[in-house]
């Protein structure tokens, strides 16, 4: 399988002045051509920084420390602003969580989203207007030669997102990152957001990297699935299996957290994130961790290979998370 | 067609703000202390002669009567004789109004072309040398007092440089001095407020959505953020003709600009209430003018305003 996407060893701190958050902590991850790779985790997990990184968005106070994001092969860290700009929006697009806040209020939609096919193919933004128009039909958005002449403030949530996602796949892109695409919208217009992202990959077998803290989603809609814990990966593979049979205790208690709303009993994970600017030592999950071992506390487990999935814990596999064998 | 019945609907609006205004400088006016009869008729006149003066310039009728003859002469169009010149009063603000639609506008013109350089570049580099220059010069623009400003640039480029003249408006060069002490007096909020709405703009969500669609940095910066920053900075300028107008009346006394400022401190001084009444009435009008074109300009700019405005009028 083809990698469109390899993100090594990657390390992104916010510089703040009480010291430097570790929002990505050494993560590795690929993405396949073609697949939908789900990244799931609580709020301040580091999953919308690994977003904007992928994209190459980062701004400061952030500040790559170390890592690699391959694209195609290319590190689009080590590309000039010009470079990334050009593959930005054209090879790789962009759905933020927001569509209320995403959208330029002063401009028309048609506008906005004309703007790609300037700022990759040149030329006037007038002469992009049936291309618009005929995303808009391909995004669903009803009444199209009408609504690119709409301003963001006369359309609902729902119908906004789409704009948003029309904006991201206009430039037909290899890839689509969507970080939170849905999270600000109504139960219904999710599930019909969601159907319209996975129409749009089979349609142009385009990527995704989908975002968002509703692992039910996540399971539901892509092939992999990636649990961040404060700036580190600490289980990925293949939705279903993980839906079957969880390893690391994070995912359990994720997984359990649905099946206990699903009660409409309220059961949430005992504790919070850590601090990101002195995270604890050994496994990040160790202080809310039911099954913490002794050594949890000082040995960092590392992401390994169990059964075809990747897990960062003690207790699965050989027992040893892959670590120093002395133990 | 919208725009032109919100129009009409804030025209209409403002009569009664109007009307008040009207009536509040018609008793303030009168409040004063000293007499407009006794002054022309000279301090050593017989008060005889100063009642046949009150009775010529209709001052003897009750405060009332004097308010209905008024707004009747008015109402045809008629601003009244000035009681110093014995002149319309049209015509004295007519003589004096362009030398300060000039003065503002040149003020206005300098104060624009620095502040919004250094309050957009500020913006863009927070931390730069240029930054805190930009923020001590608003600091110091905002809050110096204009009579001292004025006086400390006749002291320094008049008396000791000796390279501009200090009063008179008889050449262009004349312009310079009453005009730069009045854009200092703008400069500080406008560069303040310029800073201060483009970093706001910059961290709005919808810049990173430019970004992420590869626009260039240019773009992204004329079109997602400067516009957007436009409202707060027009909102600021409107509401600067204020100062504008109650600068001019100190600079305009200070530098002798032969402007409606000092037309009005004369008038004062003579207790010529026609002519007070027809400088403030002119400047009641100014201000609720600027109120609706700023409403406008926001409408222009901001489709939400606009339909807001527009389309419940």
């Amino acid at each position: 399988m083809e990698k469109i996407l390899e993100v090594i060893d990657l390390r992104v701190y916010y510089d703040l002045p009480q010291g430097s958050v570790k929002a990505i902590d050494g993560v590795d991850l690929d993405v396949v051509k073609g697949e939908i790779l789900g990244i799931a985790g609580e709020s301040g997990s580091g999953k919308s920084t690994l977003a904007l990184t992928v994209s190459g968005l980062l701004r400061p106070p952030a500040k790559v420390v170390s890592g690699k994001v391959l694209f195609n092969g290319v590190d689009i860290l080590k590309l000039k602003n010009d470079e990334l700009r050009s593959i930005r929006g054209s090879k790789i697009g962009m759905i933020f969580q927001d569509p209320n806040t995403y959208l330029n209020p002063i401009y028309t939609v048609g506008f906005q989203v004309g703007e790609v096919f300037e700022a990759h193919r040149g030329g006037s933004l007038r002469k992009y207007l049936d291309e618009v128009v005929k995303l808009f039909k391909a995004v669903k958005i009803a009444d199209p030669e009408r609504r690119v002449n709409a301003y963001p403030h006369q359309m609902s949530g729902g119908m906004k997102q789409r704009v948003l996602i029309s904006m991201a796949i206009a430039g037909e892109p290899e890839l689509i990152v969507a970080d939170e695409p849905t999270s600000a919208l109504d139960v219904t217009v999710q599930a019909e957001i969601v159907e319209l992202l996975n129409e749009i990959r089979d349609r142009m077998n385009t990527s995704v990297i989908f975002i968002t803290h509703d692992l039910a989603l996540l399971l539901e809609i892509s092939n992999r699935v990636a649990i961040m814990y404060a700036g580190k990966l600490v289980e990925v593979g293949k939705s279903s299996e993980m839906l079957k049979d969880p390893l690391h205790p994070y995912t359990k208690a994720l997984l359990s957290s649905l099946r206990y709303e699903r009660k409409k009993k309220l059961a949430s994970i005992k504790g919070s994130i850590p601090s990101l600017i002195n995270p604890p030592s050994g496994c990040r999950f160790h202080m809310r961790c039911p099954y913490a071992l002794p050594k949890c506390s000082q040995v960092e487990p590392k992401l390994v290979d169990v059964n075809g999935r990747k897990v960062a814990c003690f207790l699965v596999g050989d027992g040893y998370g892959g670590s120093d064998k002395s133990h | 067609m919208s725009l032109m019945r919100y129009l009409a609907k804030r025209v209409s609006h403002s009569i009664p703000t109007f009307i008040g205004a009207l009536l509040f400088m018609f008793i303030l006016v009168r409040v004063l202390p000293g007499d407009p009869a006794r002054l022309i008729a000279g301090p050593e006149a017989l008060e005889q002669d100063v009642q046949r003066i009150r009775e010529q310039l209709g001052l003897d009728k009750p405060l009332y009567l004097q308010f209905v003859d008024y707004v009747t002469t008015l109402l045809r169009g008629d601003l009244g004789t000035s009681i110093k010149f014995r002149t319309p009063v049209i015509n004295e603000i007519m003589a004096r109004l362009p030398y300060t639609i000039v003065l503002a506008l040149v003020a206005e013109a300098i104060a624009i072309s620095v502040a919004l350089p250094l309050g957009i570049l500020s913006a863009l580099r927070p931390n730069s040398k240029l930054s805190y220059v930009s923020s001590t010069i608003s600091l110091l623009g905002a809050s110096a007092p204009i009579f001292w400003v004025a006086l400390m640039f006749i002291y320094v480029f008049s008396v000791s440089l000796r390279w501009l003249p200090s009063s008179g408006a008889d050449s262009p060069r004349h312009i310079i001095l009453p005009a730069t002490t009045l854009a200092l007096l703008l400069m500080g909020n406008l560069t303040r407020i310029t800073r201060s709405s483009i970093i706001e703009a910059s961290n709005s969500n919808h810049v990173l959505t430019a970004a992420a669609k590869g626009l260039r940095d240019r773009a992204i910066l004329v079109r997602h953020v400067l516009k957007n920053a436009m409202i707060p900075i027009v909102t600021i300028m409107g509401l600067q003709i204020g100062s504008l107008l109650g600068g001019a009346i100190i600079t305009e006394t200070v530098y002798a600009w032969p402007g409606i400022g000092s037309l009005l401190i004369d008038a004062i001084f003579f207790r010529d209430y026609t002519l007070i009444q027809g400088i403030i009435l002119f400047i009641v009008l100014t201000f609720i003018a600027i109120n609706i074109i700023v409403d406008v300009v926001y409408a222009l700019i901001d489709p939400r305003i606009r339909d807001l405005l527009w389309r419940t009028s």
